[in-house]
């Protein structure tokens, strides 16, 4: 377990003119799934080619286990790559394909035929060795890819959305098998996507990324439950993300002003006056009867109903203009709602979380959004 | 062919002209007979040219019987006996052989470098490589025979210069296939090798140059089929009899007196060509039968045009 540790030092990459990594610092720690997610163009793949060799850095330094590697072409890296295009040898069989890299280890041949052979196991495809990758399906062919970079136990496995050419069902089965995987084998995975359930539902650790540098970088729940910022709020999951005013601080809460309504926030970062929204989950709205009142309780109207199976999405439009999406679940106990309906509804001051504006991110549309005809 | 059995099908429900004429959802009839017409307009002289290549008589206008008479059963005239007819055979044969074999490996290394090279120049150097496959041939002919006289002088006319004239222009063709199949290829394989330990020279030689053979040869094709049929670049650089190609007896002979020998030579080297051609194709689909049938028609469609 003391292998694979991965450290980032002011990494930058420029491409001409144009920044794709702006210096990034970065610990991995062994055997940890580290996922990289941001939306396209952020420098997460730019990264990974960094720390593959595929690309040299402008600045900076990439250290694996201490040694610094930023100088050591791929071939002689000892991390590995699993690629989007699985990038299989089309003239190779699978059994070829998995022991291409061996080659390049010290191993008689008899090793040879035994670690193949695991590796075709451990991604379930013992039976498919003498086949070309040409005859094997989609995810198959990435689970091959998977097996060929597995079997040179590398301490690092690089993963460039390897799920990303592959249909949703397929891509469920490939996570739990990845994760399970990763596990057994206690090797460090960084792992690149866009996708943010693939990114919650296998890593240790998440770094979401935005324009060469990193966002917020911590656990899952962390990155979901409280975002540091806007960005990371919108980027993972659904929020709601409403513009309001800070007020001053006083020992029980902050108080903040949505319109003429006035709500408590139980923990706000940002200071008086600030310009800030607030963040609330869908799930943590609740909806209560037209004319309850009490604390960060506002009145609205429902604006659209989308049922989505086992939930269904409520937008309602709060009376200062800002719309709402508040997830309700078909459990029967909720009252069924129609467009049009008055309702009050309820953010909880624990569920409220206060984030600096951030002009690039969309807040809640305003009434401006197009309004069905009641 | 199938039209046909359409169309008697059609009659029996009385279907009216214009729909026949202009059925959307029937078959393309007018582009099948505008392609019908094309391709036999295009092969007729070259069935007749072959035809006439087993005439009995000495005429190469009015049919006289067939015969073998003109590719060897004749004593002095047929292409088997003729010296001069059998030496513009093997030289254009000896020819074509020693363009295939420099111009493709040569034009492989070149394809594999200018991708590599990425940086200033590489844009001018990538279409100057192109630009023999526009350059008028005779003006590209003039100027290699000033160079072989003048500057060159050392090397001269004749085999030699026929043969850098032939490599230098069928280069381009070579380049042009080769970088067509590293594109199909895409960078994701090199990457990926690299990645798993091979170095620079593994990664061509176990990788790129096996998924490279098809298009090397349809490279090896193109150069023969380039160099059997060039006229213009051999007849400058040709130093003397010995260095004379078919194309340039077939064409000094058919002012005098020629005989339905010149037609069996054209026949022997059309053979020549589809031979290649079967050759080649055969080669592509053994080494693309990993790939999807779509794919590997696709490509052998792009390098062949």
């Amino acid at each position: 377990m003391s292998e694979g540790d991965i450290r980032l030092v002011g990494l930058v990459k420029r491409f001409g003119d144009a920044v794709a990594v702006n210096g990034i610092d970065l610990h991995v720690t062994p055997g940890e799934f580290f996922t990289m997610l941001g939306p396209s163009g952020c420098g997460k793949t730019t990264t990974l080619r960094l720390i593959a060799g595929f690309e040299r850095p402008t600045e900076g330094k990439i250290l694996l286990d201490g040694n610094d590697m930023s100088r050591t072409p791929p071939h002689k890296r000892r991390v590995n790559t699993v690629f989007q295009s699985y990038a299989l040898f089309p003239h190779k069989s699978v059994y070829d394909n998995v022991a291409f890299g061996l080659r390049y280890q010290r191993v008689t041949k008899a090793e040879v035929k035994r670690r193949v052979g695991e590796a075709m196991a451990l991604v379930r495809l013992e039976e498919f060795g003498q086949r070309r990758p040409s005859q094997l399906s989609g995810g198959q062919q990435q689970r091959v890819a998977l097996a060929r970079a597995l079997v040179l136990e590398p301490p690092v496995l690089l993963l460039d959305e390897p799920l990303g050419a592959l249909d949703a069902r397929l891509r469920i089965d490939l996570q739990v098998e990845l994760k399970r995987i990763q596990e057994q084998l206690e090797v460090t995975f960084i792992y690149v996507t866009h996708d943010q359930d693939e990114a919650l539902t296998m890593s240790d650790r998440v770094a979401v990324m935005r324009a060469g540098n990193i966002e917020q970088c911590d656990e899952p729940r962390v990155l979901y439950e409280t975002p540091a910022t806007a960005f990371v709020a919108n980027f993972l999951g659904a929020s709601n993300l409403v513009p309001v005013a800070v007020g001053q601080s006083h020992g029980d809460g902050t108080p903040l002003s949505l319109g003429s309504f006035d709500l408590r926030a139980e923990n706000c970062p940002l200071g008086h006056g600030e310009d800030a929204v607030a963040m609330i989950r869908p799930e943590n709205v609740r909806l209560e009867p037209h004319g309850t009142t009490g604390e960060n309780r506002v009145p609205g109207m429902v604006e659209e109903v989308v049922y989505l199976g086992f939930h269904q999405e409520v937008r309602v439009r709060l009376a200062n203009g800002t719309l709402v999406k508040v997830d309700v679940p078909n459990d029967d106990e909720q009252a069924e709602l129609e467009q049009g309906d008055p309702v009050c509804v309820h953010l909880p001051a624990r569920h409220l979380r206060v984030l600096a504006a951030d002009a690039a991110v969309p807040s809640a549309p305003a009434a401006e959004e197009p309004v069905v005809a009641a | 062919m199938s039209a046909t059995s359409v169309e008697t099908a059609a009659t029996k429900e009385r279907v009216s002209l214009r729909d026949r004429l202009a059925n959307p959802w029937g078959r393309p009839r007018f582009l099948a007979i505008v392609t019908w017409v094309y391709i036999i307009w295009s092969l007729v002289p070259v069935l007749l040219a072959i035809r006439f290549a087993f005439n009995s008589g000495r005429s190469r206008t009015s049919l006289q019987g067939w015969s073998l008479r003109w590719f060897w059963q004749d004593p002095t005239l047929s292409v088997f006996h003729d010296p001069t007819l059998q030496s513009a055979l093997t030289h254009s044969l000896e020819l074509a052989l020693i363009v295939m074999a420099i111009a493709t490996p040569l034009g492989t290394a070149l394809a594999l470098g200018m991708r590599r090279w990425i940086g200033p120049g590489s844009g001018i150097a990538n279409i100057v490589l192109l630009l023999p496959l526009v350059t008028p041939e005779l003006v590209f002919a003039v100027g290699m025979f000033l160079l072989f006289t003048t500057a060159f002088g050392f090397i001269g006319l004749g085999t030699t210069a026929q043969a850098i004239g032939q490599v230098t222009f069928t280069l381009s063709w070579v380049v042009l296939i080769v970088r067509g199949r590293l594109a199909t290829i895409g960078r994701d394989v090199e990457e990926a090798a690299a990645d798993l330990g091979a170095p620079p020279l593994h990664v061509v030689g176990r990788v790129l140059l096996p998924l490279l053979v098809p298009a090397m040869a349809a490279s090896l094709l193109v150069s023969f089929a380039l160099s059997i049929d060039d006229f213009v670049v051999s007849q400058y650089l040709a130093s003397g009899a010995d260095t004379t190609t078919v194309p340039m007896r077939i064409y000094s002979q058919a002012r005098g007196g020629p005989t339905p020998a010149l037609n069996a030579l054209a026949t022997i080297m059309l053979g020549f060509t589809l031979f290649a051609l079967a050759l080649a194709y055969f080669v592509y689909q053994m080494m693309t039968r990993g790939e999807t049938k779509e794919s590997a028609v696709k490509t052998l469609a792009m390098e062949m045009g």
